[in-house]
């Protein structure tokens, strides 16, 4: 299936997002009193990534803040008591879900506010509806007992551009709970969003078809959805559990498989001890790379599409680079 | 493969050879003063500095970085000298601790202004031994070669200050040489730390002078000793993390702690006058047999106690006699438990089988769509849960055959147990 085709014929998108039709009839209905109290419409999201999504959503409606900052490891990061005080009088909360960002549980609960609590009309997780790569079960957090019990996989879904469309898609239906009479603008905006990144996408594709099953290391399991969408074969892993350092023999073996499988590139993220990638690819010639897990990640990634700009243009140069 | 074994073991053990030579000095002066935890208190304010360093926009090996480092393991060392001061009613020690608590929160609070100094504080908790270079082992050598050089022209008054840590009154006459000392190790352990991260380098400073102490109060004698004892720990946790497919820095720290052990063994049961010695081979056989015959005795206990509940030790002898939890089973919850574990490893089959498929055609053949996408997942998750069932059933009837065997085997390992602890018990008595 070609990219285009993928957005333009959204399955996902359509079964959750509000049909169309009667969007338009709500829109007609509101379009009467349009000086709106969205306004003061305030959408808090826990990742960079997230908060550029709902910014291409609800434009210049809502003041979009994050909870993690730029350039942080979201996977350690702890919240802060500035943090509950940003969430209090949030009219929308956007979050990873999947356990990624687990500690807003504690921080809504503590809050109370039951419209930005699960089953809320602010609350979004963004992974619903996301096909899911390398489910492992149940979640079986206490918390989730509305029956959207749904697995526990690899979180790092917004790194395939293409499920932006359900992520907005999320985000556009709170958006519009929220503020029913802001829905023409929210749509508007997701519309004109989705619109660019297909074109964005359809030259990230190219960027990267040279390169089609291209074998990588990745430092951490952050690629997956990446290198679906991309065509990527990330043939292991150098950090199988979160902060604890690769044993010798595992060095010794990823080497061999990088000398046996002529792996030229290891893909590395700003936030990870560098010393064991650094190691590698001295004993074995293959490149370090830089890729943004997240938007902030690299000065260059301000956005979700300057996210992919940096992302794609970087592992291309390197692979061009490392097959001549 | 085996090259690459040698290349990643071989530049770590020279490190933490060089590491042992200088540390092993320094941490028989540290014991000899009292101050077991001023590593980790220097440690921590030069980790601090490294951290303001990172945060005003410098890199941690740029000069800038070197000095901000420098001033802050200077003012370390200086309050460490002026608490000798300060410690004349209260242990010297618990002022290192407030050092070290205070420098470890504003590190944190450095941080919290500035993410991207986290990777930093991670590396300098685990450290990376492993990747050290061939460069980084040069310049070790050469600076712990000039520190070594000062403090063996200045062993004179620098061992003097150190032993007149309880009786001096004089704080003024020693207070010089101990800001050497700290000036010194604090340059050391700065630089040792970055590289093998701070539980490791605590095990360099204390373990050997503790082995070395352990044989002769003579500093030249136990210093060799040491020299010895923490080249065999660090061979041992090298080798070890090869072996063991385990990160190097913590295998190495247990190795330290063996070779502690082993040590203080020899010393006890071996090297000992031989009066005493027999007297702790004597001593050594009965608590060894006692803490034995009361595990044993406990485990059977907790058996007939709980049969539902967690037996490491039973297992550990079920699996070293080779008897599996169904051996107290009857024939049909026999069938069952073992029908349970194939249905639970086929289903763990399928879902790696899944997993591969899903996996490949990320870059091969056609992709899959969002829906196929979802119905692996949805497959993987289900059978996730079935095999929980399985487990479910497994653990159930695991319980059946405990309840059982309690009285089989949970009685006896009991009797037996507390029987010949008591009879130990009796004998160490009379020995007496």
């Amino acid at each position: 299936m070609l990219a285009g085709d993928r957005l333009r014929n959204p399955d996902v998108a359509r079964a959750r997002f509000v049909p169309r039709a009667a969007l338009a009839g709500i829109v007609a209905t509101f379009l009467v009193s349009s000086v709106s109290p969205a306004q003061n419409m305030r959408v808090v999201a826990t990742t960079g990534d997230l908060a550029s999504l709902a910014r291409a959503v609800v434009g210049d409606l809502a003041q979009v803040e994050t909870i993690i900052p730029p350039a942080a490891d979201p996977e350690a990061f702890e919240p802060r008591p500035s943090d509950l005080a940003r969430l209090k009088g949030a009219s929308v909360v956007v979050r990873v879900g999947l356990g990624y960002d687990h500690w807003l549980d504690k921080l809504l609960s503590m809050l109370g506010d039951a419209a930005i609590n699960r089953g809320g009309a602010g609350y979004v997780d963004a992974s619903v509806g996301i096909p899911l790569l390398e489910v492992k079960g149940s979640s079986v957090d206490p918390a989730n007992r509305d029956g959207h019990a749904h697995g526990l996989a690899n979180p790092h879904y917004w790194l395939d551009p293409a499920n932006a469309e359900i992520i907005t898609g999320g985000i556009a239906e709170a958006g519009i709970r929220v503020a029913p009479e802001a829905a023409a603008k929210i749509i508007a905006n997701r519309d004109s969003f989705l619109a660019r990144l297909k074109a964005d996408l359809v030259e990230w594709e190219q960027l990267l078809a040279p390169h089609r099953a291209a074998r990588l290391i990745a430092y951490h399991n952050t690629w997956p959805y990446f290198a679906r969408r991309f065509r990527l074969n990330i043939v292991d892993v150098i950090e199988i559990k979160e902060g604890v350092a690769p044993s010798p023999a595992r060095l010794a073996k990823l080497a061999a498989t990088i000398r046996e499988q002529k792996i030229r590139v290891i893909v590395h993220e700003p936030f990870e001890p560098e010393e064991a990638s650094q190691l590698l690819a001295r004993r074995t010639g293959a490149v370090v790379v830089k890729l943004a897990p997240s938007v902030g990640s690299v000065p260059a990634a301000t956005d979700f599409r300057a996210l992919f700009d940096y992302n794609v243009a970087t592992l291309a140069r390197a692979l061009s680079a490392a097959s001549n | 493969m085996f090259e690459d074994v040698l290349a990643f073991a071989a530049l770590p053990l020279a490190a933490a050879i060089v590491f042992t030579g200088i540390h092993t000095w320094f941490g028989l002066q540290v014991l000899r003063r009292n101050v077991v935890f001023a590593d980790l208190a220097l440690a921590q304010v030069s980790a601090l500095g490294a951290t303001v360093a990172v945060v005003a926009g410098h890199a941690v090996q740029s000069a800038a970085g070197y000095a901000y480092t420098l001033i802050f393991t200077a003012v370390g060392a200086l309050l460490l000298t002026a608490s000798r001061g300060f410690a004349r009613s209260v242990r010297q020690e618990a002022f290192i601790g407030v050092l070290y608590v205070v420098a470890t929160a504003a590190t944190v609070l450095v941080v919290d202004r500035s993410p991207q100094g986290a990777e930093h504080v991670k590396k300098m908790l685990v450290g990376g031994i492993l990747s050290v270079t061939a460069d980084e082992l040069v310049k070790f050598i050469i600076l712990y070669s000039i520190i070594g050089a000062i403090h063996w022209l200045l062993r004179r008054p620098l061992l003097a200050a150190a032993d007149h840590m309880e009786t001096s009154t004089d704080i003024g006459k020693f207070a010089f040489w101990d800001l050497v000392f700290y000036l010194s190790f604090g340059v050391v352990v700065t630089s040792s730390v970055a590289t093998a991260g701070v539980l490791l380098v605590f095990c360099f400073l204390i373990v050997p002078a503790l082995v070395g102490s352990l044989f002769s109060s003579h500093i030249g004698v136990a210093l060799v000793i040491g020299w010895i004892a923490g080249a065999a720990a660090s061979a041992a946790g090298i080798f070890g993390s090869f072996l063991l497919d385990a990160p190097t820095g913590a295998v190495t720290v247990v190795t330290f702690a063996a070779v502690l052990l082993v040590a203080g063994a020899i010393r006890a049961f071996i090297t000992a006058p031989a009066a005493e010695r027999s007297r702790n081979r004597q001593r050594g056989l009965h608590v060894g047999g006692l803490v034995l015959c009361l595990l044993i005795g406990l485990s059977g206990a907790w058996v007939v106690v709980a049969p539902a509940g967690d037996h490491p030790i039973l297992a550990m002898i079920e699996t070293a006699a080779g008897l599996g939890p169904d051996r107290f089973m009857s024939p049909s919850e026999r069938a069952d438990y073992l029908e349970a574990a194939a249905i639970e490893r086929r289903h763990k089959g399928e879902i790696d089988r899944l997993y591969d498929r899903e996996r490949q055609s990320r870059w091969q053949g056609d992709e899959l769509t969002p829906d196929e996408i979802r119905r692996i997942g949805s497959m993987q998750q289900t059978l996730t849960e079935m095999g929980r069932g399985e487990r479910f059933v497994m653990d159930y009837l695991r319980t059946r055959g405990r309840e059982r065997e309690r009285w089989y085997v949970g009685l006896p390992l009991a009797a037996i147990g507390f029987i010949a602890a008591a009879t130990i018990a009796r004998r160490a008595r009379r020995a007496r």
